[in-house]
């Protein structure tokens, strides 16, 4: 429909008033099913923006870097559950004096590519790839056997809300400090 | 801000014509303005957020496949605090409804049967409640008095329903299910709740709570609710079951690195009108009495839980929990003090342990109020020792898990130690299904209500006019009821919208409580006056076995409408043991389970602002009951003003003015009323 006859239409019913609403909600609801955003990937939007908070609380050895004003990357591995989500959350952040980038890749990184490491699933895989990873990466991954298997922050859900548990000895012997304000939000802390 | 229909709409165009047209002009505008409030979840805001709130904001729908559900060797359903809110469900009995398999039959306003897999009474005696860990079981008559478990329905996190046996880990008394309700941590309710509302059969109810804390490790809350209902409809008018009741209660959760510390408590006083036969050795002998019972108690826990590292914790539980029932027949005071200590171990060879002790004991104090309803001796001291030890083992990493474990308990009732004994398999041969298998010894342990209980029958008035009496003596000799469990289930996921579960099972029982006639006719002289009487005993007479399936489907077509299913298949086929005298007890408890349960439920969110909720149910008759089947249906409509103001409106029974559920009182069936409700909730 085009613009003109849309708004011819609305005039014409616009007198119709409140109960013309009542019906259609009515009409709608016997016949169809009106949706709203979907609120599905709330999920992954929350996170996305824990993934920005994280570059805010971690310092990484100046080493970490590729040159001196190297922006934070977050790489995401395999499969991207983020979207564009990510992209809109960390646009225009600056952490430290560096940009934020967004990268995805398919291969486990090279070496100072990646600052942030987001591995999804399949876990088996996830277990055999953490080992052989460089140091100054912090890797980020989903539910509590992610830190057993050596991963240093891994997203939780409970009580329905985003909760995260640190793997502090990982990450300090990858050379990465947590901040205590960071441990101190964290569901648990494995020492 | 333009006015679009959402990329998903169903109201579209081409798809429904013109009455799409008409859905896309009208609905439009709400749901163009309903975008606008939800800002606080868009990218530009969340990244605005601190770790702290981001911590806060719910993401799943709570309905969402419970992923650790998938995965459970049980036939474990979990009804969420959503899920209820949305039911419009006002008290536990009525949330129970929404888990498959659970047969929830009102009796009247104030008085439930329930039961999982058979054996559903006002008492529930097969199956263990738990509320955040307290018992609310009692060795009474062993069950649970419904009556006297409600809390802030907004309070609750989720119930867990397991049906089938659960003896293993939670102890005697789950024979054919554990009903596990738990409630909020209290970092999760901060900020003021207000709801009040009222109908014609809930006639008015308010709630308010209060939460805070100091933003790090310490949080609590405080609430303060009450309600009065019925009653609801009696063919002679005898409007007895009224229900008043106040309460308030609290809790408070300490966080630090490792531990966790939860004190809670509650404090209630209700009125519950009752129709109860009363009998006495003198005249009028036999006396239906319509009161109101003063129904009154409260309880403190404290949780200390550290984690010792990853996968290995412990805990430890202490509660004191005291109920006093003034009924027009009978009255007990009893004070339960318990604790319970578990501990949690992954060991080589993807082991994972578990184990615990637990003691519990109960003064209580009986009092006569009509001589036909006696505990001798009427001040007792229950108690209940319990171990446990439970080993899960992974055959194969991720895919394959053995659980083996056993319950070791001891009871004043008998002088044996019992064990539950477990075992079940689970095996997920990809991440979208789970297929398992579980063989359960459970058991049932006597009660008060065997053991010390004497209760009195008048049956009719000689020639002469001597009074004839039957009397169910205590027996103390009354043995465990148990309980050989074999269940198969499957769940599946297909695709991303679709889920299904499926369960299989087949129970054997013996030692059942049957009611025996224990001698022939004679005249007793005490108590006074002379009475002819017939002797008779609650024993362990009835055996026999249940099998049934259950089907539980669940489908999301769109990201905002989700459609539940369940069918339960139940057939009972009890019996006399060979040498039993029973009276006849087995063909009423056959009777009073249906053998056919179905539930459909549909909830949508029309907008960010309007939900609408609607389900119907069908139930097979109960011939135990003199109930016929029926089928009805309940609607709620909820609209959010704004982010603080929510009206409901919730109609439940709608399908006929009134219909009967159970017996269970005296007179004629109760018809449960069509009834409706209006609700206000202000948060902030």
């Amino acid at each position: 429909m085009d613009p003109v006859s849309r708004s011819a239409f609305d005039r014409r019913h616009q007198g119709a008033g409140r109960w013309l609403r009542v019906l259609a909600a009515m009409l709608c609801l016997v016949f169809a099913i009106p949706s709203r955003a979907a609120d599905e990937s709330l999920e992954y939007q929350v996170k996305s923006a824990f993934l920005l908070n994280f570059t805010k609380f971690i310092e990484w050895p100046s080493a970490a870097f590729e040159v001196p004003d190297s922006p934070i990357a977050i790489c995401i591995l395999g499969e991207d559950p983020f979207g564009a989500t990510l992209d809109q959350i960390v646009a225009g952040e600056v952490v430290d004096n560096r940009k934020i980038a967004v990268v995805r890749i398919k291969r486990p990184p090279a070496p100072k590519a990646c600052q942030v490491l987001f591995l999804g699933r399949p876990e088996k895989e996830v277990a055999g790839l953490l080992p052989s990873l460089e140091t100054g990466v912090l890797t980020v991954g989903e539910g509590e056997s992610f830190l057993r298997d050596g991963g240093m922050i891994a997203f939780i859900i409970e009580n329905r809300r985003v909760r995260f548990s640190a793997n502090q000895m990982a990450a300090e012997s990858a050379g990465l400090k947590i901040s205590a304000r960071l441990l101190n939000v964290a569901r648990s802390v494995k020492k | 801000m333009s006015i679009e229909c959402p990329r998903e709409s169903r109201c579209s165009l081409r798809v429904r014509g013109w009455l799409g047209v008409l859905c896309l002009f009208v609905m439009c505008v709400p749901l163009a303005k309903a975008q606008s409030d939800a800002n606080a979840t868009t990218p530009a805001a969340l990244k605005n957020l601190s770790l702290e709130e981001l911590s806060q904001i719910e993401v799943t729908t709570p309905s969402k496949t419970p992923v650790a559900a998938f995965r459970t060797p049980d036939a474990i359903y979990v009804i969420t605090g959503e899920d209820i809110r949305r039911s419009g469900a006002t008290n536990i009995p009525e949330a129970l409804r929404l888990a498959p398999g659970v047969e929830v039959a009102r009796i009247d306003a104030n008085n439930w049967s329930i039961g999982i897999r058979g054996f559903g009474s006002n008492l529930t005696r097969s199956v263990l409640v738990l509320i955040d860990g307290r018992s609310v079981y009692t060795q009474l008559f062993a069950g649970t008095n419904w009556d006297v478990q409600n809390t802030l329905m907004d309070d609750i996190d989720r119930i867990e329903v397991i049906r089938g046996p659960g003896g293993t880990i939670w102890g005697p008394n789950a024979v054919d299910g554990v009903i596990n309700i738990i409630t909020k941590d209290s970092k999760d309710t901060q900020g003021m709740l207000v709801s009040a509302g009222g109908g014609n059969e809930e006639q008015g109810f308010a709630n308010l709570r209060y939460g805070g804390g100091n933003g790090k490790d310490f949080s609590y809350r405080i609430y303060g609710m009450g309600f009065t209902s019925g009653p609801e409809y009696h063919p002679d008018a005898r409007n007895f079951d009224d229900w008043r009741n106040v309460q308030g209660g609290f809790r408070m959760d300490w966080k630090r690195q490792r531990d966790t510390f939860t004190l809670q408590g509650d404090l209630y006083d209700e009125e519950a009108g009752k129709s109860v036969g009363a009998t006495s050795y003198t005249p009028p002998y036999s006396q239906t009495i319509d009161s109101n019972a003063l129904l009154s108690g409260g309880n403190v826990m404290g949780r200390w839980k550290r984690i010792l590292s990853d996968g290995d914790d412990i805990q430890i539980q202490a509660y004191y929990d005291r109920t006093h029932r003034e009924a027009a027949n009978f009255a007990e005071i009893r004070n339960t003090f318990d604790i319970d200590f578990l501990q949690r171990l992954r060991l080589p060879a993807r082991q994972e342990v578990s184990w615990g002790l637990g003691a519990r004991v109960d003064p209580v104090n009986d009092q006569v109020v009509v001589t036909g309803l006696q505990f001798i001796p009427n001040q007792r001291t229950d108690y209940l020792l319990t171990a446990f030890v439970q080993d899960e083992i992974g055959l194969v990493e991720g895919r394959l898990a053995l659980t083996l474990g056993t319950k070791l308990l001891r009871t004043n009732f008998s002088n044996d130690i019992d064990l539950e004994p477990s075992a079940r398999l689970l095996w997920t041969p990809d991440d979208k299904q789970t297929i398992w298998a579980a063989f359960t010894h459970a058991l049932r342990t006597p009660s008060d209500g065997e053991d010390n209980f004497n209760l009195l029958g008048f049956v009719s008035a000689t020639a002469n006019g001597t009074p004839f009496f039957a009397r169910f003596d205590a027996n103390p000799n009354f043995a465990p009821e148990q309980m050989n469990g074999y269940e198969l289930g499957y769940r599946r996921l297909l695709g991303k919208k679709l889920y299904v579960d499926l369960t299989g099972y087949y129970n054997h029982y013996h030692d059942l409580f049957s009611e025996d006639f224990a001698g022939s006719i004679f005249l007793e002289t005490t108590p006074a006056p002379a009475h002819l009487l017939l002797p008779a005993q609650f024993r362990n007479g009835l055996l026999g076995y249940t099998k049934g399936v259950e089907i539980a489907p669940e489908w999301r077509p769109t990201a905002n409408w989700r459609l539940r299913g369940s069918y339960s298949y139940l057939h009972m086929n009890l019996g006399k043991a060979p040498n039993s005298g029973d009276v006849g007890t087995a063909p009423i408890v056959v009777g009073s389970s249906p053998q056919h349960e179905v539930t459909v439920s549909s909830a949508v969110d029309l907008s960010k602002k309007l939900q609408l909720d609607l389900t119907f149910r069908y139930v097979s008759a109960l011939p135990g009951q003199l109930v016929p089947a029926y089928s009805t249906g309940d609607a709620r409509i909820g609209w959010k003003f704004n982010r603080q103001v929510e009206l409901s409106v919730a109609g439940q029974n709608l399908l006929q003015p009134s219909h009967p559920e159970y017996g269970g009182d005296p007179g004629p069936l109760v018809g449960i009323r069509r009834s409706v409700y209006a609700k206000l909730t202000w948060t902030r």
